[in-house]
């Protein structure tokens, strides 16, 4: 245990002794850290807001209003059989004329226009899909000609109004956002690796003589190489506390900037309730790059 | 105490650094070699605090077949033989006390032990005064004598000198070596090699000439002499 101490002693004076090398293997392993958890923070918060939307949207097809229940359920059929369905309601006139209302309930003007009318509102099928980004295959049955007859000629599907356009313009921002989080994460994961072998490097040729005494007085070899070791994983402990005061400003300071345009409250509430685990994974993540680096350094100029 | 049988150690480049070296040193001998450079006497201490390992033959320090040590036990060997160099081979950035205090912490000594242990040592040595101060607020005799009490620290039953008086002064020089023969009363034994032909004649000590890697001459109250013993 008292040797325990002692590496761990060397270690910190070693890193104090160094403390330009150490301030800068400390910043890109920051930067490392800060990347990879604004990458999960991002990929986290975009699935939901993909999610979200993607959830409230329903294909909404439009059908004449004299149709009889075999060919309503056939169409049903036909369009659960395209395989990019989680659900489909029919919407009877009746019913849309009750939801309408009930949507419309604060707009009387809105209501009394529908009753001069009378039963103007076509039945309609509500399409829940299971990949919004492949709506082309329900497009794909609805424009089938043996279905054409059903539909309502006044009332084109929805699904090829704005909305979708919204989603897919989404949909290829998250892809994006998703691929360039992690190349970037890769990238400075490489770079901080680099730099902590080179720093180590570095540190064991200042400390060749120290190297030496401590071999003639009969060091095992992990007494020499603890100090290293440790020095290195002082950098991913620093930086991990670093990233993750940095990351949780940006959560939570700055997620309520955009809250409007992307959905933050899964990852807040995810962040809230395993602050502990974060930053556990944090810490391992950052020590784990400092220790491999450090004995990828040591496996090649420290021979003892 | 220290049996060398036929040992030979080859360079990876092919060279003969000592050939069928025979050598036997009881326990408590003050042991000088001498040699001109390059005969042998650096890979002879070498091999004993096994920086090198030989190419056949054998060793057996102070019961201990070398033959049968790993890697893993190294550190225990030379923690069993205390070593000084010419360079003295101090933490510039450490105190005496501290440099001293070294040898020990490696071997995971307990803080009070080392704290007891120091203070006596650097008596020994005469560096009492000196505990606080750095390596270059030193005489080379200083400095020479905290790497001796480093090496003594954990009381070894072996003392390699290896040109201890290399840097030193002639007044300097004759301390450590008056030191290395109080050392040497105490119980310890004593290897040393030096240059300094006074030093070797006026000890009237064992002396061993080694040439070419093996050993010309080996007399009990020797002279310094060089090439093949003449």
């Amino acid at each position: 245990m008292i040797q325990f101490w002692r590496v761990l002693t060397a270690g910190l004076r070693n890193f104090m002794r160094n403390m330009w090398l150490s301030t800068a293997a400390t910043a890109v392993m920051t930067v490392t850290l800060t990347l990879i958890m604004v990458s999960f923070i991002s990929n986290m918060a975009l699935t939901a807001t993909i999610k979200g939307v993607t959830d409230k949207i329903d294909v909404s097809i439009f059908l004449k209003n004299n149709l009889t229940p075999d060919q309503i359920n056939g169409f049903k059929k036909s369009l659960t059989d395209s395989g990019n369905v989680i659900s489909l309601t029919y919407v009877s006139p009746q019913q849309a004329v009750l939801n309408y209302k009930e949507q419309n309930k604060n707009n009387p003007q809105l209501i009394a226009a529908l009753d001069q009318a009378g039963d103007a509102l076509p039945s309609s099928v509500q399409v829940k899909a299971k990949d919004p980004k492949h709506l082309d295959v329900i497009e794909a049955v609805v424009n089938q000609a043996a279905n054409k007859p059903l539909l309502d000629p006044t009332a084109p599907p929805s699904y090829t109004g704005s909305r979708k356009a919204t989603i897919d313009r989404i949909v290829r921002f998250a892809g994006f956002f998703k691929t360039a989080g992690l190349a970037a994460s890769a990238m400075f994961l490489v770079i901080s690796t680099l730099i902590i072998f080179n720093t180590i490097r570095m540190a064991i040729f200042t400390r060749r003589d120290e190297i030496e005494i401590m071999k003639l007085v009969g060091a095992t070899k992990w007494f020499i190489r603890g100090p290293f070791i440790f020095e290195a994983t002082l950098y991913g402990i620093i930086a991990a506390i670093i990233a993750t005061i940095l990351s949780c400003l940006l959560l939570f300071g700055g997620a309520t900037k955009v809250a409007s345009y992307i959905d933050f409250s899964t990852t807040v509430s995810f962040f809230q309730s395993y602050i502990l685990l974060i930053i556990v994974a944090e810490f391992v993540l950052g020590v784990i790059i400092g220790a491999v680096s450090s004995l990828l350094a040591m496996s090649r100029y420290l021979k003892l | 105490m220290i049996l060398f049988d036929r040992v030979t150690k080859v360079y990876p480049n092919q060279m003969v650094a000592l050939s069928g070296l025979n050598l036997h040193i009881k326990p408590k001998e003050f042991v000088t070699i001498v040699g001109a450079s390059g005969a042998g006497k650096s890979t002879l201490i070498k091999l004993l605090t096994r920086e090198e390992t030989h190419s056949s033959g054998k060793i057996i320090v102070g019961g201990l077949d070398y033959d049968t040590i790993t890697s893993r036990d190294v550190p225990l060997v030379r923690r069993r033989i205390g070593v000084v160099f010419q360079d003295f081979k101090l933490l510039p950035g450490r105190r005496v006390g501290e440099n001293v205090a070294f040898a020990l912490e490696v071997s995971g000594a307990r803080s009070r032990e080392i704290k007891r242990a120091v203070p006596k040592m650097l008596k020994l040595v005469g560096l009492s005064t000196k505990e606080n101060a750095y390596p270059h607020e030193l005489s080379g005799g200083e400095r020479q004598r905290v790497a001796i009490a480093r090496a003594l620290i954990r009381q070894p039953k072996i003392l390699i000198a290896d040109e201890p008086t290399g840097n030193l002064d002639p007044k300097n020089a004759w301390e450590i070596i008056e030191l290395l023969l109080k050392i040497n009363r105490f119980g310890t034994t004593v290897l040393l090699t030096t240059h300094n032909k006074e030093i070797v004649n006026a000890l009237k000590r064992r002396v061993i000439t080694i040439n070419r890697g093996r050993i010309v001459k080996d007399e009990e109250q020797g002279r310094y002499t060089l090439e093949g013993g003449k």
